[in-house]
């Protein structure tokens, strides 16, 4: 594989060598801190144009850091810390992007407010949600709705989206006013969280939807649908016909079939 | 999006037409010869048309119980160069060209869809022509994510439809290693192991200059942005770092791509086609990875094991294994004539879209724990790591704005 790894022996003579800090953990690399520090240097001037291979010699360090640091809070915090700094720098749009993808991983509340900066920016939004979205701290949730009042167009799509991937109830209320946005991406992205989240508030907000064009009335009879199907595994047999009723005239051949299915599974009938 | 005239409503005016001419209508548009009258045809499109996706349009059109009607690619010249093809066959110039797959998946007329874009799209595609009603074959890797599978399943189940995953080598090629498990020859299966590679990579290539006819932002669609390079976008089948297969925005890199076939082919091999495995165990003997994926009943599928050969199978010699029936395909014409029958009979094709996401969330979980460097224990009914918050955001990734799955 391409990520080999360290054996004992040469990381005790890399670490008598050199003076570094060196852990030696079993099936683990070891993290070596003046690697990572050369590495954070390397991310001030970060940019598109390197190959793997340079890819690897520039941030190979920080890479190996994140499964070196696992289960060793002070130095995932360490990391974390040096991770989000970046964020408020002048770095490129590049070193910004690989932050994002690592504090997707690492990232905690404490690097909430750096990537929630970023979600009103055209070219940094999806990048901060790659992270806020993948981050389980109920501090990232409210990071996306609050950037609902800050963000526009696609970028507030991409939040809304992010806010059905956590299935955010809370957000509820929003999402239902949102599906009515004469934007249809937004309008699409609120039909899709309001079905991801899956409840019985959720899919009365649907019902009680108002899509514009046949592109969003699709995606909320298909959130509908989503929906139901959550009732239904909750066992909420009542919640899940009620759905599926609403459904059954639609003027989509695609969900009338699905309705129809639908009402069968809730009545018991086996696929 | 523009509606355009339903299947009906193209028929009824065929008809017309060959009352009023009867002597301009090739006999075998009305079904004479080795084709099936129009109504009983497949209507088709195809969606990502580049390399793989011709070798599709070439299956589908090569039928006679198809009939091939649109095109869609971001790329101006593969999607002229595959209409010209589909005209071709037909001596007509019937088939349309679309930039944007949604505009060919709101086409009423359209029964399937054949979809062989980069992996990063195959889920919204698919998902998408699920709402629509049409039937799919998607190429294979079919995911990108742990995520979208089970997505891609509840969307298939949920609007009745036919899909189909694309790996044609997990019946073909493998028979040496399916026959004698199945057979119960080698009695009760302990183990199997595939070797291949690699991982996919992180790509930073620099920028070129977009070409002309190529819609870059919608190539790249729910990937992160990046500048267009020809090496990020390149359909070619070498996975190192000069073709999209290569960097992890868009696939898998080899663990996904050849990961298809070889987990694809060793899981039916070991009759493990149904579930997922419920822990993935990591090793690093000497500086040498490779993982182990326990199954629920016990059978381990380990992946560039150094003590064993590529397809090796350790069985338990001297005990009896009840014999099975190996499945097969459908209709004929191989993986394409199965999904084909399927769309006419409804059934469940050989690579129905469950049975090949189950092999694909082996690629994703196994590249997981090479990622993290540990074992990983997986629950494949709630997609999910048990109690495992850093690998469980790993499941899946945001996606650009505005898509969403």
């Amino acid at each position: 594989m391409q990520y080999q790894t360290i054996t004992r022996s040469a990381l005790a003579a890399a670490a008598t060598i050199l003076g570094a800090t060196v852990a030696v953990a079993e099936d683990k690399p070891a993290l070596d801190k003046a690697a990572i520090d050369k590495a954070f240097e390397s991310l001030k001037t970060f940019n598109w144009g390197v190959d793997h291979n340079k890819f690897r010699a520039l941030l190979g360090p920080i890479e190996d850091a994140v499964p070196a640091t696992h289960g060793d809070a002070a130095a995932r915090k360490e990391l974390e810390t040096k991770l989000a700094a970046v964020l408020s720098t002048e770095a490129s749009r590049a070193a910004k992007d690989y932050v994002g993808r690592k504090l997707a991983i690492i990232g905690t509340a404490e690097s909430v407010p750096a990537l929630a900066a970023l979600l009103p920016d055209k070219d940094l939004s999806h990048m901060a949600r790659y992270a806020l979205e993948r981050i389980p701290a109920p501090e990232a949730t409210k990071a996306l709705r609050d950037s609902l009042a800050k963000t526009s167009g696609a970028q507030k799509a991409g939040v809304i989206g992010s806010l059905g991937v956590r299935r955010a109830a809370e957000s509820i209320a929003d999402l239902a006013t949102l599906v009515g946005d004469s934007d249809e991406s937004i309008a699409i992205a609120a039909a899709t969280a309001l079905g991801d989240i899956g409840s019985v508030e959720s899919a009365k907000a649907l019902q009680d939807a108002k899509p514009a064009s046949d592109p969003v009335k699709l995606r909320v009879a298909d959130a509908q649908l989503a929906a139901g199907e959550c009732l239904l595994t909750a066992g909420d047999k009542a919640g899940a016909l009620a759905v599926y009723k609403s459904l059954i005239a639609s003027p989509e051949k695609s969900v009338r079939l699905a309705a129809t299915r639908g009402l069968l599974l809730a009545s018991g009938k086996k696929e | 999006m523009k509606q355009r005239a339903n299947r009906r409503d193209f028929l009824k005016a065929a008809v017309a037409t060959a009352a009023a001419c009867p002597y301009l209508i090739p006999g075998s548009a009305l079904g004479a010869g080795d084709r099936p009258a129009p109504s009983a045809r497949i209507v088709m499109g195809g969606i990502g048309i580049g390399n793989q996706g011709s070798g599709d349009q070439g299956a589908f059109l090569g039928r006679g119980d198809v009939q091939y009607v649109a095109v869609c690619d971001v790329n101006t010249q593969h999607r002229n160069a595959a209409r010209d093809r589909a005209n071709g066959r037909y001596h007509n110039s019937d088939c349309k060209t679309y930039n944007d797959f949604r505009e060919l998946l709101a086409r009423t007329d359209i029964d399937a869809v054949h979809v062989a874009t980069p992996d990063h799209w195959h889920a919204l595609v698919v998902i998408d022509a699920c709402r629509h009603g049409k039937d799919v074959y998607c190429q294979k890797p079919e995911t990108k994510t742990l995520r979208e599978g089970p997505l891609m399943v509840a969307a298939a189940r949920r609007y009745s439809r036919v899909v189909s995953g694309g790996s044609q080598r997990v019946l073909e090629d493998y028979r040496r290693q399916v026959n004698p498990c199945w057979s119960g020859e080698l009695g009760p299966i302990k183990s199997i192991n595939v070797s291949f590679g690699p991982l996919a990579q992180s790509c930073y290539l620099g920028s070129e200059a977009v070409p002309q006819g190529m819609d870059w932002d919608m190539w790249l669609g729910p990937a992160p942005w990046a500048p267009f390079h020809r090496y990020r976008c390149s359909g070619s089948f070498n996975i190192n770092g000069t073709c999209w297969r290569s960097f992890s925005d868009y696939s898998g890199g080899g663990m996904t791509d050849w990961g298809a076939h070889h987990f694809g082919g060793a899981i039916f091999a070991i009759d493990c086609r149904e579930f997922e495995p419920e822990e993935v165990e990591y090793h690093n003997e000497k500086g040498r990875e490779f993982v182990g994926f326990r199954y629920p009943n016990g059978i381990h599928l380990y992946h560039n094991h150094p003590g064993m050969k590529h397809l090796q199978i350790v069985g338990t010699p001297g005990e009896k294994r009840a014999p099975k029936p190996v499945p097969g395909y459908k209709g004929n014409g191989g993986i394409h004539g199965d999904f084909i029958e399927c769309v006419k009979t409804r059934e469940k094709p050989f690579r129905d879209i469950e049975l090949a996401t189950h092999s694909i969330s082996v690629a994703h979980l196994g590249s997981i724990a090479y990622q993290l460097k540990r074992s990983l224990k997986w629950d494949g009914v709630k997609n999910e790591f048990p109690g495992d918050e850093e690998a469980n955001r790993l499941v899946d990734r945001a996606r650009r704005e505005p898509w969403t799955l």
